[in-house]
């Protein structure tokens, strides 16, 4: 349990969003908490307002990391002193939203990818599942609560130098995200449960005018299929078993 | 003993703004994070709040002036207040910009513009209010000379 401050990268076009989420985070770390907080790594904000400049500093810090990393083993640490730990940033921004930041920060290609932290104020099961998929670490409604300060904790352990810790952090972070992948995914099937009794008729023409509906179809082909299938071998095993009365009633 | 009676009138003033439905639990989260670690806290969020939204207003009123309207331009700024309106705990502008958000999705000028005077209406009450607040906050500060 060090002291060591976990470094976050903010970013939200949003003067006010910015200045709250960093307020809470620096609070958090200042006994806010109760109990837990006494043990807690202290947050080391910094907030951008944009993606691109987000990505800029990213890039940078990376950049020297590079360079200075076989030279000498202080300026390594020095340029570890720099890094981020995690990238927390809004959904909803101009030019490049927290989805394209998202997607460039995984494609830096880093052994360690930083990991990232999408908050946005809609609550759109599909906005949730693009990026839980695009490799989000987790998803937060805005406003931010305190209790999603602990969730932001637990991801951000993930690229840590100390390798023995970041297996660990690494495990707790999958976790959350398979809680939250699975919490967005409820409501989706619900919804394609109701999409499926509906629109089985119109799967064809639906699927060529609508995107949105069309990576249920997949799944709704397969049943189709599937239950196809089942009638076909039923029929098969009714023709072959006319003289067979156990099979006989078992298909009847 | 100025101190106290100011300390009421300040209390009062936020309890009716929470009655009203001006205010919800998130300012009521931000006030209690006040005390541990920044001061000023509550007044920093509520002055970048009535900046913020000032801009916008007007970046809404001069956007809905023009002979083209460019209504998903007009959404992500009324998108911006909501936000900033969430992250302080303004319930009503909040709500009246989730309307605004509708009629941005209609393409409807007239719903935009009457619902532009509403949130500019509530905005600007709100913004009194707020600053009503924080000039008892600086009033009570100086009663106690070294805080």
């Amino acid at each position: 349990m060090g002291a060591e401050a976990v470094r976050v990268l903010v970013v939200d076009d949003s003067p006010v969003d910015r200045r709250v989420v960093e307020l809470l985070l620096r609070a958090h770390c200042g006994g806010g908490g109760g109990a837990a907080a006494g043990e807690a790594a202290p947050f080391h904000v910094t907030a951008v307002d944009s993606g691109k400049k987000a990505m800029e500093l990213l890039g940078r810090r990376r950049g020297d990391r590079d360079h200075l990393t076989p030279s000498s083993p202080a300026a390594a640490a020095a340029a570890n002193d720099q890094a981020i730990d995690i990238v927390l940033t809004d959904y909803c921004m101009p030019e490049m939203t927290g989805y394209d930041l998202l997607k460039a920060i995984k494609a830096l290609g880093s052994p360690n990818p930083i990991p990232v932290v999408v908050m946005s104020s809609e609550n759109e099961p599909q906005r949730i599942s693009r990026c839980l998929t695009a490799g989000a670490e987790d998803f937060i409604l805005k406003p931010l609560k305190m209790n999603d300060v602990q969730r932001l904790r637990k991801c951000s352990g993930a690229t840590r130098p100390k390798s023995a810790v970041a297996g660990d952090d690494d495990r707790c972070c999958n976790t959350a995200k398979k809680a939250a992948a699975a919490a967005a995914a409820t409501p989706e099937q619900q919804q394609q449960q109701q999409r499926s009794s509906h629109l089985a008729g119109l799967a064809m023409v639906m699927n060529a005018s609508s995107f949105e509906v069309s990576h249920y179809f997949q799944l709704i082909f397969k049943l189709i299929l599937l239950a196809y299938a089942v009638l076909c071998l039923s029929q098969l095993l009714h023709r072959w078993s006319n003289g067979s009365s156990l099979l006989s009633l078992w298909c009847a | 003993m100025a101190a106290a009676a100011l300390t009421s009138q300040l209390n009062a003033l936020v309890n009716n703004m929470f009655a009203m439905g001006l205010l919800d639990d998130q300012f009521q989260q931000l006030q209690m994070l006040q005390d541990s670690t920044a001061p000023d806290f509550v007044s920093e969020v509520v002055t970048l709040f009535c900046d913020d939204g000032e801009r916008i207003i007007c970046e809404l009123s001069r956007q809905l002036e023009k002979p083209n309207v460019d209504f998903d331009r007009v959404d992500s700024y009324v998108h911006q207040l909501k936000g900033s309106s969430a992250s302080v705990g303004a319930q009503k502008v909040k709500n009246t910009c989730i309307q605004f958000r509708e009629f941005c999705q209609q393409r409807s000028r007239d719903g935009c513009l009457k619902t532009l005077d509403l949130v500019r209406t509530e905005f600007y009450d709100l913004r009194n209010k707020f600053q009503a607040m924080l000039q008892l906050e600086q009033q009570i500060q100086a009663c106690y000379p070294k805080h």
